[in-house]
């Protein structure tokens, strides 16, 4: 049996709460989201593409994304993403989720 | 819900558009790669390292797509497929194994498919007519535990019109008669319906209409009776002629006029019968002359009735108005008080029951035997389950080394447990197929078998959609029966204990182990119970025909003269047979020729009360024959004289009479030379009893021989049917004879139907028909049986030694010597054995009971059957423990150390 590759900086469950925030801002093709991820978080969350590809096609299963071929950047077909409504919803409950966690946490870790 | 059907319809796609899909994904990562290179390139790695960095981080293509793909497919089919796979590699690593496991099934699933199959056409198919379900069939009490159908033509007139909980009552009577037309003679079956039965039927005619009330009138309508025929009878008879309607038909002697023809779907009301001429009940006199049904009025009760329930009536509605309405029917058919008194002690009361699936003798004579196969099915079933579950979990103990270490590779418990099921659903699947094959041919040979002798008699045992139904719910019983138990105990907790400790943890499976004792213990039962139940049937039916008839039954024929339509009477009559017994004496082989008016084991009954002065009246049977009678039949005379064809009715009338009857009539007396008497009317009519005969069956072989008194058919009364049968004693084959007495016959008179010739020795085996059937499945039950109690009892046991090889060894080395060791597996079987045996017995004991009413003069305990089967299952059982314990002690010990 093969173990999940979740990220190996990556807290885990928390990737697909980044892809969604990657795709917030439009429809991105994958490298463009672990670019994005990589870049935003100032190269501390490396984002694995054996993770990236499975959560990327097991939301767009979930009809959390909606997925179109079209031309990237440099002018090369590409397979791009693109929050669906379910997605955004999706988005939302797990940045609220994300914002009591990380306090609670951070309480907890300033308790003297 | 939402996200879930959006997975389903994704994946749905994607399994239409497999290749798509994957040129899609290998373009996707294809690009990420590029983009990665490129990025590499800038950053200024030379490009042949970029490469070979890229190609790194992203590994195999092939896994890749293999991950991405999983998430597309649907899970449950693509694990179905591998387990389905899986298996079949497994089953097929051990085909002696699957053999025997589908065979077994097979023969469970087969028998009860076939038993099945002729229960739904007997008993649960529903009559092809609209709104089955409305219609009843109309029953008496009359005192008798069971009701009683058979109704007399007054008392259905009286039903007839009344409509206010039926919309129509319709009487009908199956018989066979004589066709005349202008394409020749024949006999054909006949079915006497009254005005409603069409209209009760809800059945258009194929063409031309249907018999409505105006026909079912004494003389018919103004051309004469009406008749509806068949489309089978159309085209044979009229080579389906369009003109066919008014033409004429001469049915026993009466003259119809065709009025419609029927399509060939509509049989009627009876599901077994296949009438193909329907005629107005009001006709029967006309078309049975002076012995018709119809003047027998009351003391003839002959017909069927069956009736549509009104819109909105219910069943217990009408049974209530049905209640209420019995007395003032009485009244209406009878006007003799002291009748209608008779009828209310026997709390006569009339009833309705479903009659969705039509009305059949039949099913009233087969209900009882066929529950019962059905039961004995059920058992064979049962057994060849529990047989290939304790299989399986004897094997699921061999495997589970195999099964421990695909747990601690992550596989979860319910998938293991899935697989395994897959397993036996796959040999569940194979044997239910093979059973499905077999079955329609078995039914037909069973049905076959079972209306052996039954006139024109067909059951349907096509498979239908509930049959298939049916087979297909045994199918996933039998699969969990056999799988599930086995599966969850082969996964249960505690197998990396196991795995650690190798076989040689004999006493951690201890209590694992009793599972399958206990299951093959009751297969033991099982088998017990139905070698108990086959050896009962078949001493009762061994005891039946050694009782014998009373009369000898081989070499005997019966010839049936049909002279109800012609005009000869009396002693011109009387003369005919003669001159025909004679000329069938000279024939070859011919020993001896009598006549009989009724055939005995024919069902039929003539009977009226007689007393000796001074005696209570009893109710004798009776029959009228001709001289030399007891001779031909071979009863013995005891004592008196034969009948002469001297004895006329002007010289008195003399009677003999059997063993039983001069014992009931004249207890320790002579009988001869005494007399009986009988009232008649107002009269009492004397008879001389000249001779004492032996006992002989009268009705059927089952029941005893009853009291009888013979007739001399010469000094017949003229109440007497005209139509005898001869009884012919044969010395060697009897082929020649139909033809030889259709030649004596119509050389006397060429109008005479040629005569009917059927063999008694036959006669004695149909009227053991339901016997003989019942008694040979049980036996063919108990054999199979028999056969998967030896092969699980065999397989379990050189299971569970094989896997104590090791163990064995060691006893072995250690000084055990080889006869302790057989003795100890030999052992482990007959624990199993005596407990089976003594739990079987048990039920054996108490449900004995249940067989008593098809038992004939054997005990339901019978101590030698018992006995008898518990010897044959302990031979059975030792037989199949011997093979193990012989090669356990067979067993080297330095190799069986070694070899762990």
């Amino acid at each position: 049996m093969e173990s999940i590759h979740d990220a190996g900086d990556l807290i885990p469950g928390t990737l697909e709460m980044l892809i969604l925030k990657a795709l917030y801002r439009g429809p991105q093709h994958g490298y463009a989201v672990a670019e994005w991820i990589q870049g935003t978080s100032q190269q501390v969350l490396k984002v694995e593409e054996g993770a990236l590809y499975p959560a990327l096609h097991r939301m767009e299963l979930r009809g959390l994304l909606k997925a179109k071929w079209g031309a990237s950047e440099n002018n090369r077909r590409a397979k791009f993403y693109e929050l669906t409504a379910d997605g955004h919803k999706q988005l939302q409950s797990e940045s609220r989720r994300w914002a009591r966690l990380s306090s609670a946490v951070a309480f907890v870790m300033q308790a003297s | 819900m939402k996200q879930w059907s959006h997975e389903f319809l994704l994946r749905l796609r994607a399994l239409f558009s497999k290749r798509r899909l994957d040129r899609e994904m290998a373009d996707e990562l294809a690009f990420h790669q590029q983009m990665l290179k490129e990025k590499l390139v800038q950053q200024g790695v030379p490009v042949r390292d970029a490469e070979r960095v890229a190609q790194l981080r992203f590994g195999n293509d092939a896994r890749w797509h293999e991950r991405l793909r999983e998430l597309w497919q649907f899970r449950w089919p693509e694990n179905m497929r591998r387990d389905i796979g899986y298996s079949i590699r497994v089953l097929r690593k051990s085909p002696g194994f699957t053999a025997i496991a589908i065979l077994t099934l097979a023969l469970g699933v087969g028998a009860n498919t076939t038993v099945f199959s002729i229960v739904n056409g007997l008993l649960l198919r529903p009559l092809p007519v609209p709104e089955s379900d409305r219609l009843v069939i109309l029953e008496m009490l009359r005192g008798f535990p069971d009701p009683v159908e058979g109704f007399s033509e007054p008392m259905f007139r009286a039903l007839e019109n009344r409509h206010d909980s039926f919309a129509e009552v319709f009487a009908t009577f199956h018989t066979e008669a004589e066709i005349k037309g202008e394409s020749g003679t024949e006999r054909a079956h006949v079915e006497l319906v009254s005005g409603d039965f069409f209209a009760g039927l809800q059945s258009p005619p194929l063409m031309g209409r249907v018999l409505t009330r105006a026909d079912d009138r004494k003389g018919g309508d103004l051309n004469g009776f009406a008749v509806v025929i068949g489309e089978g009878f159309w085209q044979r008879w009229f080579n389906r002629s369009p003109n066919v309607i008014g033409e004429k038909l001469r049915v026993d002697n009466t003259l119809f006029t065709v009025v419609g023809v029927m399509p060939k779907r509509f049989i009627g009301e009876d599901p077994l019968q296949r009438p193909e001429i329907f005629v107005p009940l009001a006709a029967e006199p006309a078309m049975d002359g002076d012995q018709n049904l119809t003047t027998g009025g009351l003391n003839a009760w002959w017909l069927t009735i069956m009736a549509r329930l009104q819109p909105g009536v219910t069943m217990e509605q009408a049974n209530a108005r049905l209640a209420a309405e019995s007395g003032p029917i009485l009244r209406q058919v009878n006007a003799d008080q002291s009748w209608i008194e008779k009828r209310e002690k026997e709390h006569f009361r009339l009833v309705a029951e479903s009659g969705s699936t039509g009305y059949t003798y039949t099913r009233m004579v087969f209900r009882k035997p066929l529950a019962a196969v059905f039961a004995m099915c059920g058992g064979v079933l049962l057994l060849a389950c529990l047989n290939l579950a304790s299989l399986l979990m004897a094997r699921g103990a061999a495997r589970q080394r195999e099964l421990a270490t695909k747990l601690s590779m992550g596989a979860t418990r319910a998938r293991l447990v899935q697989q395994l099921l897959v397993e036996s659903l796959l040999i569940s699947l194979a044997g239910t197929v093979f059973g499905l094959v077999m079955a329609p041919w078995v039914g037909e040979s069973l049905s076959a078998m079972l209306l052996a002798g039954q006139f024109e008699t067909n059951i349907d045992t096509n498979l239908d959609l509930r049959v298939f139904a049916f087979a297909a719910a045994i199918a996933v019983v039998a699969t969990l029966l056999v799988g599930l138990v086995p599966a969850l105990q082969a996964t249960s907790s505690g197998l990396n204990e196991q795995m650690k400790q190798g076989q040689h943890t004999t006493q951690a499976h201890e209590r694992q182990r009793l599972l399958p004792r206990v299951m093959m213990a009751i297969e033991v039962g099982l088998a017990l119970l139905l070698v108990v139940g086959a050896g009962l049937l078949t001493s009762s039916l061994i005891k039946l025909y050694r009782s014998g008839a009373g009369f000898d039954a081989r070499g005997l024929e019966s010839i049936a003269v049909s002279m109800d339509h012609q005009s000869l009477r009396g002693e011109a009559l009387m003369q005919f047979y003669r001159q025909v017994g004679e000329e069938l004496k000279r024939q070859p082989g011919v020993k001896s020729v009598s006549w009989q008016w009724v055939v005995p084991l024919a069902h039929m009954t003539w009977d009226e009360n007689f007393y000796a002065l001074g005696g209570r009246e009893e109710d004798i049977h009776e029959n009228a024959i001709a001289p030399e009678y007891f001779k031909s039949m071979h009863i013995p005379l005891l004592s008196g004289r034969d009948f002469r064809w001297d004895d006329r009715a002007s010289s008195g009338q003399k009677v003999i009479i059997n063993r039983t009857a001069a014992k009931l009539l004249f207890r320790d007396r002579d009988a001869v030379g005494q007399t009986i008497n009988k009232k008649n009317e107002k009269k009492v009519i004397p008879y001389e009893v000249i001779g004492v005969v032996g006992d002989a069956k009268y009705e059927d072989v089952r029941s005893a021989a009853p009291p009888t008194i013979y007739h001399a058919m010469t000094q017949g009364d003229k109440d007497q049917a005209p139509s005898f049968n001869a009884v012919v004693r044969m010395d060697g084959s009897a082929s020649g004879l139909a033809a030889a007495a259709r030649s004596i016959v119509q050389k006397i008179n060429p109008e005479i139907p040629a005569p009917k010739v059927s063999s008694m020795e036959t006669m004695v085996d149909e009227s053991l028909s339901a016997e003989r059937t019942m008694a040979l499945l049980s036996a063919f039950f108990a054999l199979c049986a028999l056969g998967v109690t030896a092969v699980g009892l065999y397989g379990t046991l050189a299971y569970s030694t094989a896997r104590r090889t090791t163990e064995i060894g060691i006893r072995m080395a250690l000084g055990a010597k080889r006869t302790q060791v057989a003795r100890m597996v030999f052992a482990q079987n007959s624990a199993i054995a005596l407990a089976g045996t003594s739990g079987g017995l048990a039920c054996a004991f108490f449900g004995s009971k249940l067989l008593a009413s098809f038992l004939y003069g054997t005990s339901v305990r019978d101590p030698w059957i018992f006995a008898g089967s518990i010897m044959i299952l302990a031979l059975i059982a030792s037989a199949a423990s011997l093979l193990p314990a012989l090669r356990a002690a067979r067993i080297e010990p330095m190799r069986a150390i070694r070899c762990e």
